[in-house]
């Protein structure tokens, strides 16, 4: 308590030395929602969000979004291009939504170009690591999979841990996404240098996440839509108005798109591009390390 | 596409160079290296709603800056460019592999020059070899040769077109450097100058020509199209430039329609060409492609002056005859 104190003491007297990027990152670091937090609080408050949402999260998914989040997953998903024998890194994924799809893409390559042990070698290679800083998630995520029959061969791996300092070693990724859930860490940067750290040379990093929207009247209904429509939808059916008031309060309080890429570009990624889907409802950035 | 921005910005330095020079294609926008940090790409379709952020390092347009990027490491320009180099080199291998098969084989048609029935060819075992050299495979390989993670070929907004396009670009660039070197050309006629470039550039593609017609096949879809057609309309645009052509008028674009025009059917004939000892037979070609250069003047003023179209008119009735005579020859 006493040393919350004292860093808050700290962070007003450094305030106004603080350039424009750090003071944001430092405003996402202490912001649940629109409340203020401490930094140490928040992640111990996301983790119950996701505690207590985690049983129903896939179907308030299809009701809140209409259906759309599994087209925008699979834009993800095609946008990275999967290959047969790629390690892959899902972040964030708890119950596993991403790394079926990528795993289904891979299947669905035809291997005409390759030769039949070379295949199979291959095939024994791809590794698909799904990572979550909550179990509940990721239980839920193990459920699916052996219901859906993925992963019997090994090549699906459930970890527990936190984006913001990552189990894998050094270049051993050749791919990282993170669907829905960097909006909810402590600190953005920290989780985009861990993953420039994890990427192999030429491994492309994909973040999808709900965004702002600049169109004008559309952009009134989908407020209206996010502070009246889904906390009450939450309420109904989950039986949790406030986990979705935070979900989507803490969209607005995300860095615009052009901001995050600039993130992203100081990260040290190269070709940062992102591609709004729905107006800017939410938006798929890119990166590459080179 | 994927060449440096200090080879392009040289290359502008070349066409703007000579003031008297014949009017020529400016260098394609998307090539230049933006200013701004933030910039929306040029070349992304619109309905996409992509934005590109540059680098810092990049921000800077002028190539003296070259000096401070090298502390920087390597840029993804250069290593995709590396890439398409290394992935070109399996297209190459994969040719010649079907090669040896197709030796095997028996041809679906009784010979080289008769029309094949499609009907034939759709069936014909030899169809089954040809989808497998221009594609996401090769890249994958190639990638996997320069020590990068294959994961970059997502960065390429359509993969296959970009592979075949860095190789049109490439072998546009040794024809450009064979025409900056090579000081014989300016002594030959300008039908002789033309033959000898357009046997140049096609023996680029030798290597490749029994997967070329794949390579074709993706040039011509629909969203490929306008690069490719693009890059065609700069490889005609030098060649003209480089037998001396100084028209202006609309005999400018004609003459670069037809030339095009002998191009692409020597090209097409090209692949299916089994005279021996050379890749393809041009002796035919390159008479027609004479003649046809040569009477070009005189047939278009044959075109009745009081009338407003008259050159125009005469015109359009060459250009069929050309590529009729190679196609039912």
């Amino acid at each position: 308590m006493a040393l919350g104190t004292v860093t808050r003491r700290l962070g007003n007297k450094l305030f106004p030395v603080l350039s424009p990027t750090t003071r944001l990152l430092h405003s996402h670091a202490t912001s649940f929602g629109y409340k203020r937090v401490n930094e140490e609080e928040k992640a111990r408050m996301v983790g119950d969000v996701f505690t207590s949402v985690a049983s129903n999260y896939d179907s308030m998914n299809d009701l809140m979004s209409v259906g759309l989040h599994r087209l925008w997953k699979d834009r993800l998903v095609s946008k990275l291009n999967p290959f047969l024998g790629m390690k892959h890194l899902d972040v964030a994924g708890g119950t596993g939504d991403v790394a079926f799809r990528i795993l289904e893409n891979i299947h669905r390559i035809k291997v005409r170009g390759v030769e039949g042990a070379f295949k199979e070698t291959l095939e024994a290679e791809t590794r698909i690591y799904v990572c979550d800083i909550n179990p509940n998630m990721l239980n839920v995520g193990k459920q699916r999979a052996s219901e859906k029959g993925f992963g019997e061969d090994g090549s699906l791996v459930w970890a527990e841990g936190n984006a913001e300092s990552l189990s894998f070693e050094n270049d051993s990724m050749d791919g990282y996404t993170i669907a829905f859930g960097i909006r909810n860490v402590t600190h953005i940067e920290k989780v985009l240098s861990e993953a420039y750290r994890v990427l192999k040379p030429g491994g492309r990093f994909l973040c999808l996440e709900l965004s702002h929207v600049g169109i004008p009247i559309f952009k009134d209904l989908y407020d209206y839509y996010s502070f009246s429509v889904i906390p009450y939808m939450g309420e109904l059916v989950a039986g949790d108005r406030k986990s979705y008031q935070y979900l989507v309060e803490s969209i607005r309080r995300f860095p615009t798109q052009e901001k995050f890429a600039s993130m992203i570009v100081d990260a040290g990624f190269q070709k940062v591009e992102f591609e709004n889907l729905v107006g800017g409802v939410v938006a798929i950035h890119s990166g590459l390390k080179i | 596409m994927y060449r440096t921005a200090a080879k392009r910005l040289f290359r502008c330095a070349t066409y703007y160079h000579g003031s008297n020079a014949a009017v020529r294609f400016p260098p394609p926008l998307h090539m230049l290296v933006p200013s701004s940090r933030f910039s929306t790409s040029e070349n992304q379709p619109p309905a996409d709603r992509h934005s590109t952020i540059e680098t810092p390092n990049l921000s800077s347009s002028s190539s003296s800056s070259s000096s401070t990027n090298e502390d920087a490491g390597p840029k993804y320009e250069d290593q995709l460019a590396l890439v398409l180099q290394a992935s070109l080199r399996h297209v190459e291998k994969e040719t010649n592999e079907q090669n040896a098969k197709k030796k095997k084989m028996p041809l679906p048609h009784g010979g080289p020059r008769r029309w094949v029935n499609k009907a034939t060819l759709a069936s014909s075992p030899t169809v089954a070899l040809l989808t497998r050299g221009w594609s996401e495979f090769a890249l994958i390989a190639g990638a996997r040769d320069v020590g990068l993670s294959p994961s970059i070929i997502g960065s390429f907004s359509r993969k296959e077109a970009a592979l075949v396009e860095y190789f049109m670009d490439d072998c546009l660039q040794r024809l450009v450097d064979k025409v900056d070197s090579d000081e014989s050309l300016k002594n030959l006629t300008p039908s002789e100058c033309i033959t000898k470039l357009i046997r140049f550039r096609l023996e680029m593609q030798a290597p490749y020509i029994s997967t070329w017609p794949e390579a074709l096949g993706i040039q011509a879809q629909p969203v490929n199209v306008s690069t490719s057609f693009k890059q065609r309309a700069l490889l005609v645009d030098e060649m003209s430039h480089a037998a001396g052509d100084s028209a202006s008028d609309i005999d400018w674009y004609a003459k670069r329609t037809i030339l095009g025009g002998i191009y692409s059917t020597t090209e097409i004939y090209m692949l299916t060409d089994k005279s021996p000892g050379t890749v393809f037979g041009r002796s035919s070609r390159c008479r027609a492609g004479r003649s046809c250069w040569e009477s070009f003047p005189e047939m278009s003023r044959g075109g009745k002056k009081d009338m407003p179209f008259g050159r125009l008119r005469s015109l359009t009735a060459v250009a069929p005859n050309s590529i009729q005579f190679y196609f039912y020859e």
